[in-house]
Formats: structure tokens, C-alpha cells, sequence
């Protein structure tokens, strides 16, 4: 007699779902692009700032400045040679906004330099403005890397500020440009303030607008400290991590469906098992696929919070509620992958068929700030209804908690996206029967609507 | 010559002739199918007894694919019972092995665990199951690829590879689409042997194929469907009984042409063919016996050769699906 026993319904299903999740998990191509590339990106942007840092171009030579009092190249060479925090680069930046393309480069380029740069500097004052031909000449020699002409009217702390000439030679980098045009300007500021008689760290203290210290009260008079930035970033955060997890599984699975049915093994499959079970154990084995990113994401965010201790902004229910609607957008977006994989012939025609559903699931991408900013007003609550889009919202809303979402709201989204997740698998498993064996050119809406609910 | 069977194939001689069972392996009752405007199948009824060897034959889109479909319950009839060991296919799918048309594998997996994969699917428990594979590979001349990706073997090899996976499980009702399809002579013949060798372990097979020579050589009964519909289902030896001795094959020596009218003059055969290979083809008169028509012949014309005509499948095969316009293509054909 054969060696054989009765694969039990659930043991194909479970043997399917296996297959699946070993021949995409376990692969280079999930762990380069799924493991590897987040830890890459951690290390891109902790290691490059301080690569690129280093990289900063010495800044040496001399700057010949005509100055009729002699003061102002003293104080920039000690302002140039202060070393400048990236907070206070950052806060210049935020009070003097590049106005074109060019400053915003300039911008950029100046950033790295609040660190290490080797600065060796020679200033030279002249008070003739008659020496401006002799500093052009030297600009032109490469002796003088930058001069600048400072008239009295300019330091005159009674008038407006007048405009001062600055000139550099053509070789000179843009990022020396601004570090040294910064230093002049600075240094011209601090004469002015020191001319008018006035105190020029007093002006400093009295000008420090304070930040305040945000404490939100909640309904039942509970004090907390608001951290704003971070109040942003929590509900954005949990979004993208159910929307990157949920669409690279979901990914696969359209992919491999599509390249099963190219590959003529749908017929081989189902002369074993049913499309049911087939249907099944793809989306569990996917499933089980973004359950391990989202364990590995989410578990960094997590490690990166406890280290910072900040994990008081993830409560446990946040926790609950991410696995609730991680399972929610799954059976949502797996179903409708599934059933355009099994529909279609290839990738291209897959597009055409997904590219109405995206509309809708780009929602939460491109609405996050108005949702996260208040997550109980009108786009956010509509938007909570409107499935696949449901889960995204539902976890940003909830997780925003600038206020809480009342309570009906939360029970009647989740009731209402489960019964939409529910009602998309049963569609999807009715095409999924029908496509999976059929070739050639993709169906309209209506060979699907039919294949969906006639036969 | 034919080649020696390889070993791996010689049944059991307790095996080699399986009484049947009086239940029908495979049972279909008036089953039809649609695909929008065509009508693929129309009302189809057939019995397959179990342990029989059935060639399913016919044209390319006679619906034979379709109809196996829907033996496999992959595909549900519109209408109609499909019934498959007294039961379901779908509750019979581990006890199926089935090599669809259109071969198909997984590309990136290698050859032994895509064959482990599908025998696990059909309930083959996991203990010693490398071992198997590794000794069916050995039987079907493909010994060492079983850690090697599917994607690197030839088309004759990934079709081996595939008839593997159909019948690791050792199924008692094994469903082969153009088994030889894209096979040369050597493997070809190696399949053929693994049918026999099948059928001798006890299952029941079915396969279509347009290859008649390998259906008459190989099969216990044939069907034949054109255009949806079933237009022989018999044994070959109803089909021979049938058709054998109802015809002589001659070979005069001189002219063909006057032969096959002084056949036709003197009520020897109603109808009469001529081939361009000097050979004539008579269709016996009504009454007349075989071994007095070849006595007729001989007396007149000088003979090379005369024989009694063989049922032959092809020409059963263009006469059933092409009719006699196709018949006639064969050969002039002369009526009394």
C-alpha cells in the first residue's frame, strides 16, 4: 500500500503558508532589502553627518577688511574661530530662511561645519579706503582669500545698517563664503550694539525669548509634559510602520500570485490543494512575513525610546491597538493584492488594477498632519470610515491623543472595518477561484463584479 | 528493438494484470461547461473503470483539458455530476495525480524540495521522504539535481520532474495531459514505461495525448471528444472487433488505379483507396469475407503483398473528427 496518509485541510493550508513565508523570508533579497536596508539607513544617518563633518575643508589664508575704526576684524576673527553648535546654525537658519535655491544650498553646506574645521585665519585691518585696489589685486594673487570695504555708516549705531562691500575671489567655496561673510556681519552687529553705549549681553539676555514649558491637562485634570515634536511624530510613526509592513507583505504576495499563475504551478497547486486553501495559506504565510518586520521595526522604535527614556509615549494600548489594526489593513490590503494577482497576467496589468485602490490608501499619507493635528475633526472622522484607508486613520487618530476619540467612534471603526476587511477576503476568495486559472488579457470591472458575486 | 523496461518499472507479475473492480474510477453524467459565448463541453457522460489505462483523445480545443479540469474539480461543471472514486475530487485530491497541459514548477526551488513539497501536500509523511525522491530521480535517469534549482534543467528533465510530482504519492487515479509532449524518443519511452509500470501497481490512468501509435500501444480504452462532444468511447478491442476485417490492404504489382476499379467491377469492395506508395486500400463488400476477398484479390492481379487491414487509430481518429473530406485527403478514394 502507499506510504500516504490524508493531508488534513488545515496541514495544507499550514504546509502552504510555510512554503510561502521560507521562500520570501528566508531568502537574500527579503533580508538585503527587508533586515539589511533599515539597519543601513540607521547607519547612513548616524555615521555620514559625522563623515561628512570631517570632510569639512580647512579654512586658512588671510581676509584684509577697511574698517575706519580697526574693531571689526578682531571681532570676527573670535566669532569665526567660536566653534558654532548645529543648534545654533539650525536656529540662524529658522530665523533667516534661504529665500532662493541658491541660499538653501548654501544653507546646507554651512550645516556640517558646526564641529571640527581647521580655521587659520590671518586678519588684516586697513582704515584708507584708498587700499581697496591693493586688496583687489591681492584677491587676484590668491594672497587675500576674501576683503571687505566697511564704511563709517555702516557701524553708525543711528542709522539703518548700510550694506557693506565683500569680496572674494572665484575659486573660493560657497561654504567659506557664508562662514566668513557670517563672521563680518556678526562682528558688525556687535560694534553697532557696543557703540550705542548699550550693554551688548545685556541686549543678549533681554532678546532670549524663553521657550515655554508645555503642559497639557487632560479632561479628568491630569498634568502632563507635552513634548510637541514628539506628540507629531508617535501617531505618524505607528502609521507608516502598519503601512510599510502592510504593503511589502501584501507586495509579495500580488508578486508571487502573479508569478504562480506565469509560471503555469497554479494548476499544480490546485490539483492538491483547493483555492481556498491555497488563498489561505498565501495570506497567512505573508502575513506572518509582516508580523516579523513589524515585530522588528516596531521593536527598534521601542529599543530606541526605552534607550532615550521616552517610552512613556508608547502605552500599552497603543501597543494593542497597533496589532488590532495591523491585523484590520492586512486582511484588507492582502485581499485586494490577492485578488488582482490571481486576475491578471503580469505586473503591468496588476498596476492598472491597484492604482485606483492606492488613491485611496495614499489618503493617511498625504493627510497625516491634518489628522495628527486634530484627530477629532471632520477629515479625520470621515476618513475613519472610508475603508482600505480605515486601520491607517483609526491608528493615527488614536494614537495622536491630543484629545480622546469618543469612544462610539473608535467601536464603530473598528466593528466597520472589520466587517469591510471580512467582506473584501470573501470577494477576494470568490476572484481568486475564478482568475487563478484564467490567461490572456486582464478582466474589466464587470468580468470581476461578475466573477464576484454571479458565479 | 525495443529497449529492455528498466528495472525500476518491472511490476510485481502479481501485479502485472489488476483485475479490475466493478465501481468506476472516474464517473462524469451529462456534464457541460461554458466559457462565455463557447460552449467547451456539451453534455458529456463517460465511465472510466478503475485500473484500466484510458487514452482521452482529440483535436486541439476539443475541450479535453476542460473536461479533465472538471474531473480534477478544479474547474465546477455548469451543469452535469463529476465523480471521482465514488466520490468528489476534491475530497479525492490526495489520492489524484494529476500532469496538467501546461507544465508548470516553482523556478527558484530546487528539484527535491519542490517534489518533497507537492508529495506533502498529498499526505506523504515527511519520514523518508528524501529518500524516496532521491530514488525515483534515480529511476527516471536524473540522479544528483535534487539540491539543483528547477530553473537549471532542460525542458525534458523539468517535464520528468513535473510526472515525478504527479505520481510521488503513488496515487490510485493518475490524470496525465500530453505526458510525451516535448519529450524525445529515449524519454518518451522512459514515461511510457512509468505508465505501464503505474497501471501495474493498480492505479487507474488517463491520458490525453495526439499521439496514436502510443494510445493503441498503451491503452485499455479510448475516448474521443471533437468540439465538445464525445464521439468514440470504446475498448480497443471493441475498436478492433469493430473495424478489423472489414478491410484488405494490396499491393499488385501492376497498376494501382486499374486494380482498385476491377475491385470495384466485380463487387470484391465498395470502396476502394489508392496511395501514392502503390498500396490500395479496400473496403470490403457487404457479405464478404475476409478470407474470400483475398482469394478475389489474388486472382485479380499479380500480387507483391495482400493482408488483412488493422484498425489503425489515426485514420479512425481523421475519420471521426475530420470526416471524410480528411479521409479522402489520405488518399483517392474510388466509390463502386
Amino acid at each position: 500500500m502507499p506510504d500516504r496518509t490524508q493531508q488534513s485541510y488545515l496541514g495544507k493550508v499550514a504546509l502552504i503558508a510555510w512554503r510561502e513565508f521560507r521562500h520570501t523570508a528566508l531568502t537574500k533579497g527579503f533580508i538585503i532589502g527587508a533586515v539589511a536596508v533599515p539597519i543601513l539607513m540607521f547607519g547612513v544617518f548616524a555615521v555620514v553627518p559625522s563623515l561628512m563633518s570631517r570632510e569639512s575643508p580647512p579654512l586658512v589664508g588671510s581676509i584684509a577688511i577697511i574698517d575706519p575704526t580697526g574693531s571689526i576684524a578682531p571681532r570676527a576673527k573670535a566669532i569665526l574661530e567660536k566653534p558654532v553648535s548645529m543648534l545654533e546654525v539650525v536656529e540662524e537658519f529658522a530665523e533667516n530662511p534661504p529665500q532662493s535655491a541658491a541660499e538653501q544650498m548654501e544653507a546646507v553646506s554651512t550645516l556640517p561645519s558646526a564641529g571640527q574645521q581647521k580655521i587659520e585665519v590671518a586678519w588684516r585691518t586697513e582704515t584708507d579706503p584708498a587700499a581697496l585696489d591693493a586688496i583687489k589685486s591681492d584677491l587676484e594673487t590668491g594672497k587675500l582669500i576674501a576683503g571687505a570695504s566697511i564704511g563709517a555708516d555702516t557701524l553708525d549705531p543711528s542709522k539703518p545698517a548700510a550694506p557693506f562691500e565683500f569680496f572674494i575671489p572665484s575659486s573660493l567655496s560657497p561654504k567659506h563664503v557664508t562662514q566668513i561673510s557670517r563672521a563680518i556681519r556678526k562682528a558688525i552687529e556687535e560694534e553697532r550694539v557696543a557703540r550705542s553705549g548699550v550693554d551688548s549681553a545685556l541686549i543678549a539676555r533681554l532678546s532670549d525669548a524663553p521657550e515655554p514649558k508645555t503642559m497639557r491637562v487632560s479632561p479628568e485634570g491630569a498634568v502632563a509634559k507635552e513634548i510637541t515634536e514628539l506628540r507629531f511624530m508617535v501617531p505618524v510613526a505607528f502609521m507608516f510602520l502598519l503601512w510599510i509592513t502592510v504593503f511589502t507583505s501584501a507586495n509579495y504576495l500580488l508578486t508571487t500570485t502573479i508569478e504562480e499563475k506565469s509560471n503555469k504551478v497554479m494548476e499544480v497547486l490546485l490539483a492538491a490543494a483547493s483555492p481556498m486553501q491555497l488563498l489561505v495559506g498565501k495570506i497567512l504565510g505573508y502575513a506572518a512575513i509582516s508580523a516579523v518586520m513589524l515585530v522588528m521595526y516596531g521593536g527598534l522604535g521601542i529599543a530606541g525610546l526605552s534607550a532615550a527614556a521616552m517610552l512613556d509615549l508608547v502605552p500599552f494600548t497603543h501597543l494593542l491597538y497597533l496589532v488590532l489594526f495591523f491585523v484590520m489593513g492586512y486582511l484588507m490590503v492582502a485581499a485586494m493584492m490577492s485578488a488582482v494577482g490571481s486576475a491578471v497576467s503580469d505586473l503591468r496589468e496588476a498596476q492598472s488594477l491597484v492604482g485606483p485602490v492606492m488613491m485611496v490608501l495614499i489618503v493617511p499619507v498625504m493627510l497625516w498632519l491634518p489628522i495628527v493635528e486634530n484627530p477629532n475633526g471632520m477629515l479625520a472622522t470621515v476618513t475613519s470610515y472610508i475603508p482600505p484607508a480605515t486601520p491607517f486613520v483609526m491608528i493615527m487618530r488614536l494614537t495622536a491623543a491630543t484629545e480622546p476619540i469618543p469612544l462610539w467612534q473608535t467601536i464603530t471603526a473598528t466593528l466597520w472595518g472589520f466587517v469591510c476587511a471580512i467582506g473584501m477576503m470573501w470577494i477576494a476568495a470568490r476572484i481568486f477561484r475564478v482568475g487563478v486559472l484564467m490567461q490572456g488579457k486582464p478582466p474589466s470591472p464587470k468580468e470581476l463584479f461578475r466573477w464576484a458575486f454571479v458565479r | 528493438m525495443t529497449p529492455s523496461t528498466p528495472a525500476a518499472f518491472q511490476p510485481h507479475p502479481a501485479q502485472r494484470f489488476p483485475s479490475p473492480t466493478s465501481r468506476p474510477a472516474v464517473l462524469l453524467e451529462s456534464v457541460d461547461k461554458r466559457f462565455g459565448s463557447v460552449h467547451a463541453v456539451k453534455g458529456i457522460s463517460l465511465e472510466i473503470a478503475e485500473r484500466s489505462l484510458c487514452g482521452f483523445l482529440g483535436p486541439n480545443g476539443a475541450g479535453k483539458s476542460t473536461t479533465i479540469r472538471m474531473i480534477m474539480s478544479i474547474i465546477a461543471p455548469d451543469a452535469g455530476r463529476a465523480e471521482v472514486m465514488g466520490s468528489s475530487a476534491l475530497a479525492m485530491k490526495d489520492r489524484i495525480g494529476y500532469l496538467p497541459e501546461e507544465r508548470g514548477l516553482y523556478r527558484k526551488m530546487k528539484v527535491g524540495e519542490f517534489v518533497g513539497y507537492m508529495a506533502r501536500l498529498k499526505g506523504v509523511p515527511a519520514a523518508g521522504l528524501a529518500r524516496r525522491i532521491d530514488d525515483w530521480l534515480e529511476r527516471l535517469e536524473l540522479p544528483g539535481v535534487a539540491k539543483r534549482r528547477c530553473e537549471e534543467l532542460s525542458k525534458g528533465q523539468q517535464q520528468k520532474i513535473q510526472l515525478l510530482a504527479s505520481i510521488i504519492h503513488e496515487p490510485d487515479l493518475l490524470i496525465l495531459d500530453e505526458p510525451f509532449s516535448g519529450l524525445d524518443p529515449l524519454n518518451g519511452r522512459l514515461v511510457l514505461e512509468l505508465i505501464r509500470s503505474e497501471q501495474a501497481r493498480g492505479a487507474t490512468i488517463i491520458f490525453s495525448t495526439h499521439q496514436m501509435h502510443t494510445a493503441e500501444a498503451l491503452c485499455d480504452k479510448v475516448i474521443l471528444i471533437n468540439k465538445g462532444e464525445k464521439v468514440l468511447d470504446a475498448s480497443l478491442a471493441e475498436l478492433r472487433a469493430r473495424y478489423d476485417d472489414r478491410g484488405l490492404v494490396c499491393e499488385p504489382l501492376g497498376g494501382a488505379e486499374e486494380f482498385a476499379t476491377n475491385a470495384l467491377r466485380t463487387g470484391l469492395a465498395s470502396h476502394a483507396r489508392t496511395h501514392d506508395n502503390g498500396t490500395v486500400d479496400l473496403d470490403l463488400a457487404p457479405g464478404r469475407s475476409a478470407t474470400d476477398a483475398m482469394r478475389a484479390a489474388l486472382d485479380l492481379a499479380p500480387m507483391r503483398s495482400v493482408g488483412l487491414r488493422r484498425m489503425n487509430l489515426d485514420d479512425l481518429f481523421v475519420e471521426l473528427v475530420g470526416g471524410a473530406d480528411a479521409a479522402q485527403k489520405k488518399g483517392a478514394k474510388i466509390d463502386a
